[in-house]
């Protein structure tokens, strides 16, 4: 235990601590809160065992010092990763980013920076950052645990040296005096310690409390998304109008399963898309601006489950036993029939074309045939919805299908399927492949492309609209909600609330009255506020105790001549609501009396203001 | 529903005129400066500081206060907190001696006492009438936008700034009554004044209605919830960037140098203050912040299925929350109050604007709503 | 002195505590912490690994009652090879693997038919006419059940369901689930699986 965390417990040695106050370097206790000696991180001597380098290293670790440090490496980390296009955003784009700087990418991504955080480099970051903060608050947490039911201090001698202090004369006794002063701080919930001639109380140690739930909740929130991560999934699929699926891995598109989860945990409920609808904003300033997208499903949530309805939409995801599934694309998807040289029908039926451009929808799709015969084909083709000629070239205009076309540029030859690499569905691998030599033309609905070579023939015959959607179930995600908002509540808490002492002395005075000394302080008070407290609770002890002026000229040793605080109904303090000093006239010591009337004497004590790791009421967070 | 056209001139017309009367209220709040003698009284003149014992009956506090700052002089010698302490000292008790003089009560703000916490003298009167005239007319255009649209206002950038600048008049004028920080008129409206005028050039988008992701009552929640927070750390950058050059000139006349800017910070209570200030702003505004990006996440997740997903928009919330979380800790630890913290300070205010208006600009994400192609 | 407020026991503490922490976050996958945006890429997911298991008798999960539509628009229920080795496979027109392990899963079907060992194929996300073409390619002779909207992917969803695809699960005389293959088969270790299941050679 550090000397400061005995001085907080027994209370004892403030008068040890105040010696310090008037020492000229700056680092140094203050009288009544000796627990704010700033322990000195440069291990003692040069020799030190692996224990004590060990020690060093943990108390370098959990200090403000690293937290800082670390938190500065933490945002600066993210900071590429919102500039460079990463991987699991948007994999295109890093595609891109490769084909236009090809020397740089390759540095970049051995350096993770197109997957930032899932970086081990960010990881260690972060890691780090928890165990430095658990390493601080969770003793401090047992630390408050076990001082809950402790007592303030002893109060110093000397009152006057104080940040705020007052004093006056009272025909109460002593011990009267006292008496009445402890039920006053007491009716105002301070926590009491009484001894002869003195009362101390203290208050606000809700500030501590509010303080370690913000930080343990970060950790709680940590946990809950770690858990999200092991148990959790995100999935997609895209589903064509008339098509439908279930939530099994091979039903699904792209599939992150958490470290624990196993095929058989994906809850077995299965969709249907019935149609799907989108609307436009046909005239004015926002023409083609989307209005709204609507996907009617059916559902069941196991295999022969009832089937129920449901209106998917943006920001009203459809929820099934728990997993949740969003609207998050639309598109269309061209309906063809392939014959092929043969005569058969190798192909019947929509393939999804993706949309290049999202305001208009054009849209880019291939269709792989590779069981024609006598040639494999393929088709790289251009969807325009509301095809339009613009300067002779034909665009897409808006985004709803009011003119729907298709271009196709034909391929005969090998698609690479048999090799057994798996290649996506929407990329023609067109390095084994002819192209026909038949010029592209805009068909419409119903109308066909004759193949040369008898390779066959292409007919479109109208499109589906299909639906993009997001599966996703986090057992994390509950639990980080409910630790989020702890964590917002003791931080409010931990700002709201400032931990304060005041004391009280009573000496007899020489002519048979009792001087009544009142001192108190904030412990990390730097918004100010605790002046205006201490002035209405001297106003009250005063009024309380008929207290009046000490006569001018006499000085105890800690008597000021003070102006009743009831004066202050003169002055702003009443009035201020925080960031307050008033006016200072500091006096030297023993008792020089100024013509500048001085109500409350406050000091702003810069050498306070030092903070040490153990601070239990660190300001701020 | 289409728009209401002439509900959405009247909009644009009112933000003109409230563009026209802050830029009044400047001028005026710069009059008062100029010309408002008692201002002169209450502030930090350069004898003050060079010669403090030329401060009749507080030289016993300057004195004393040295004692304990563990300096002679009322000397802001030595960087932060310290000068900060003995200046004060010497600065309050100058106010408090000022104070005995019946004449003319000093209207400074925060370091010295005031008879009533309501403006005092023509040129700030005007000003701060100025002002709320103009907020209350900031307030009506954006009032009447959202009844134009039919939603609330806030949908795109345009909105968007017009929203944060409002806040930040709010907290402007809030800290003028509560605090006594009249004093912060000029400063605070001169980048909003800007910013109204960029936005009412450049950035002006006519009123329309929401895209689907957009449309939750979501909006509401977190969209505000970044505006009140957002007009919070504007207000506090602004003192924050003061009290570094309120800091600096004082340091440098402690030195012996020459200051051309103290005239003007003549006008401004004492730096320790102005951190106290700025600390505030940073109190009210962080756990607005937090709360904010909260309920992005939950909107996030209820949107695209996923309450965290380093779109680049929730990036950059996350490291504006880390920078002013290590301004929070900065405060705590011995050696990097002041001026260090007041710099991390800016440095977070600076990510806070790249968040608001750089990544819509230049980068695309999930977040692109700045409704400017 | 309570034992809390021994530094080096809060130490120990603090670093069992934030090791928790970092076991949490290790465990998880890039999915959540990462940076991962679902959004239609268009990848349909595909095995490109392969894994086999094989379930020793006594842990055997029992095989649900399958049946359907075949690609050829008939009906068959696993009900009717009651007693014989069932080789199922889950396959797509569409998908590589499937069309590399193709050739070898016709042969070993015809040649393993005598031994009362039986092919099945369940067609995912096919058309038939699509899926005609597969089989007329490679020459298929077993019949194959059309599962466009994973139905009977489904009823294996608490045995051994089908992760990728190809799949391959050899169910024993006994109706249950002897073998799981995740990929693309080779003829000799599909073999020797069969052989082992069905007590060949």
């Amino acid at each position: 235990m550090t000397a400061a965390e005995h001085d907080e417990m027994t209370g004892l040695a403030p008068d040890q601590a105040e010696e310090t106050v008037l020492a000229a370097e700056a680092v140094q206790a203050s009288p009544a809160w000796p627990d704010e000696l700033e322990t000195s991180h440069r291990p003692r001597t040069g020799r030190l065992g692996v224990v004590g380098w060990l020690r060093w290293t943990w108390r370098q670790l959990t200090s403000m010092r690293t937290a800082l440090i670390l938190l500065f490496l933490l945002a600066l980390a993210s900071v590429p990763g919102s500039v460079l296009p990463q991987e699991g955003i948007d994999p295109a784009a890093v595609t891109q980013y490769y084909q236009s700087h090809p020397s740089l990418a390759p540095i970049l991504n051995r350096l993770s920076l197109f997957s930032v955080f899932a970086a081990p480099w960010f990881a260690a970051i972060y890691l780090l950052l928890f165990t430095s903060l658990a390493g601080c608050v969770l003793p401090r947490t047992f630390r408050l645990v076990g001082s809950a039911r402790q007592k303030p201090p002893r109060a110093p001698s000397n009152l006057a040296r104080l940040p705020a202090s007052t004093s006056y004369q009272t025909d109460l006794p002593p011990a009267q005096a006292l008496a009445s002063a402890a039920g006053l701080l007491g009716g105002r919930r301070f926590r009491l310690n009484t001894g002869d001639g003195w009362v101390s109380a203290e208050k606000g140690y809700l500030r501590e409390v509010g303080n370690l739930l913000f930080h343990i909740a970060l950790l709680a929130l940590l946990f809950s998304i770690g858990l999200g991560g092991i148990f959790g999934y995100k999935a997609n699929r895209l589903l064509v109008t008339g098509q439908g699926f279930a939530d099994t891995p091979t039903a699904l598109d792209v599939f992150h399963p958490g470290k624990l989860v196993t095929p058989g945990d994906l809850a077995p409920f299965s969709i249907n898309l019935l149609g799907f609808r989108a609307s436009y904003v046909t005239s004015g300033p926002e023409f083609a601006q989307p209005i709204s997208y609507n996907a009617a499903l059916s559902y069941s949530a196991e295999p022969a489950g009832p089937v129920r309805h449901y209106d998917l939409r943006v920001n009203h995801p459809l929820v099934v036993d728990s997993v949740s599934v969003y609207l998050i694309g639309h598109g269309y998807a061209p309906v063809f029939r392939v014959t092929d040289g043969t005569g058969k029908v190798r192909w019947d039926g929509p393939v999804p074309f993706i949309p290049v451009d999202n305001t208009t929808l054009t849209s880019e799709g291939v269709i792989k045939v590779p069981d024609a015969k006598p040639y494999q084909l393929g088709f790289a083709g251009v969807f325009l919805p509301s095809a339009e000629d613009a300067s002779g070239r034909l665009e897409s205009a808006f985004p709803a299908a009011l003119n729907p076309r298709v271009s196709l540029v034909a391929f005969k030859g090998n698609l690479g399927m048999n090799s057994g690499t798996p290649q996506s569905v929407y990329t023609l691998d067109t390095k084994d492949m002819k192209q026909l030599p038949i010029s592209p033309r805009p068909l419409a609905a119903g109308q066909s492309m004759k193949l040369p070579d008898g390779a066959g023939t292409i007919t479109y015959l109208g499109y589906q609209p299909w639906v993009s959607l997001a599966i996703t179930y986090d057992p994390g995600q509950l639990p980080a909600l409910i630790s989020g908002f702890t964590a917002l509540a003791g931080l409010i808490l931990s700002f709201l609330v400032r931990r304060r002492r005041v004391f009280v002395r009573a000496v007899p005075a020489a002519d048979g009255s009792t001087t009544v000394m009142v001192g108190g302080l904030a412990r990390s008070d730097a918004a100010g506020g605790f002046e205006t407290e201490f002035a209405d609770l001297s106003r009250l002890l005063r009024t309380g105790q008929d207290g009046r002026d000490a006569p001018a000229g006499q000085a105890g040793p800690a008597a000021k001549a003070g102006e009743s605080a009831a004066d202050s109904a003169d002055t702003p303090l009443e009035q201020e609501r925080g960031l307050l000093t008033v006016p200072a006239g500091r006096q030297a010591a023993a008792g020089a009396v100024t013509d500048n009337p001085e109500t409350l004497r406050v000091r702003e004590d810069p050498s306070r203001e030092v903070r040490s790791r153990e601070d239990p009421s660190r300001e701020g967070k | 529903m289409p728009v209401n056209v002439s509900l959405a001139d009247l909009s644009n017309g009112l933000l003109l005129s409230t563009l026209f009367l802050y830029a009044l209220a400047m001028l005026s709040y710069a009059c008062d400066f100029a010309f408002a003698r008692h201002r002169v009284q209450a502030g930090l003149s350069e004898t003050e500081l060079a010669v403090p014992e030329l401060v009749g009956a507080g030289a016993g506090a300057v004195s004393a206060g040295a004692v304990s700052a563990g300096a002679v002089s009322a000397g802001a010698v030595s960087a932060g907190d310290r000068s900060a302490g003995g200046a004060q000292a010497g600065s309050v008790a100058g106010a408090s001696a000022r104070a005995t003089d019946r004449g003319r009560p000093p209207a400074v703000g925060l370091d010295g006492p005031s008879a009533s916490r309501w403006p005092s003298g023509l040129w700030l009167r005007l000003a701060f009438g100025l002002t709320c005239t103009g907020l209350v007319l900031h307030l009506f255009a954006i009032l009447t936008r959202g009844l134009a649209e039919h939603r609330v206002p806030w949908g795109n950038m345009y909105e968007f700034i017009g929203a944060f600048t409002c806040m930040a008049v709010i907290v402007l004028v809030v800290a003028s009554v509560w605090y006594r920080a009249y004093y912060m008129g000029l400063f605070v409206l001169l980048p909003v004044v800007l910013a109204l005028g960029i936005d009412l050039t450049l950035i002006y988008t006519p009123a329309g209605s929401l895209v689907p992701a957009l449309q939750s009552y979501w909006i509401a929640i977190h969209v505000t919830a970044m505006i009140v927070a957002i007009g919070l750390f504007v207000f506090g950058a602004v003192v924050t960037t003061l009290y570094l050059l309120v800091d600096r000139s004082q340091r440098r006349l402690a030195a012996g140098q020459s200051s051309w800017s103290a005239g003007i910070w003549r006008h401004l209570p004492t730096p320790a203050i102005l951190d106290r200030l700025s600390y505030r702003s940073v109190l009210f505004g962080f756990p607005v912040w937090t709360f904010g990006v909260m309920a992005g996440a939950i909107w996030a997740d209820h949107a695209w299925g996923r309450y965290w997903g380093w779109d680049p928009k929730e990036t950059w919330s996350f490291i504006t929350w880390v920078v002013y979380a290590m301004f929070l800790h900065a405060r705590a630890t011995a050696g990097w109050r002041g001026r260090r913290a007041a710099w991390i300070h800016l440095i977070g205010f600076g990510c806070l604007m790249f968040n608001v208006i750089g990544v819509n600009l230049w980068i695309t994400g999930l977040h692109s709503y700045a409704g400017m192609s | 002195m309570s034992p809390f407020q021994h530094p080096a026991a809060m130490a120990a503490l603090s670093a069992a505590a934030a090791a928790l922490a970092v076991l949490a976050v290790a465990g998880c996958d890039g999915g959540a912490i990462g940076a991962d945006v679902p959004q239609s890429s268009g990848q349909s997911f595909v095995g490109h690994s392969y894994e086999s298991t094989f379930y020793a008798v006594g842990h055997r999960p029992a095989a649900p009652q399958v049946s359907g539509t075949t690609v050829t628009g008939q009906h068959l229920s696993l009900a009717a090879y009651k007693g014989d080795t069932i080789v199922l496979n889950f396959w797509g027109s569409w998908c590589d693997p499937c069309r590399a392990e193709a050739p070898a899963l016709g042969s070993l079907a015809r040649q393993l038919e005598p031994d009362h060992v039986r092919f099945v194929g369940i067609d995912i996300r096919d058309q038939p006419d699509s899926a005609l073409a597969f089989m007329q390619t490679f020459n298929v002779g077993y019949p194959s059940l059309s599962d466009p909207s994973d139905e009977i992917a489904l009823e294996f969803h608490n045995t051994v369901p089908p992760a990728a695809i190809p799949t391959t699960l050899v169910i024993d005389k006994r109706g249950r689930i002897a073998v799981r293959i995740f990929g693309e088969s080779t003829y000799a270790s599909l073999e020797a699986l069969i052989d082992k299941v069905a007590g060949l050679k």
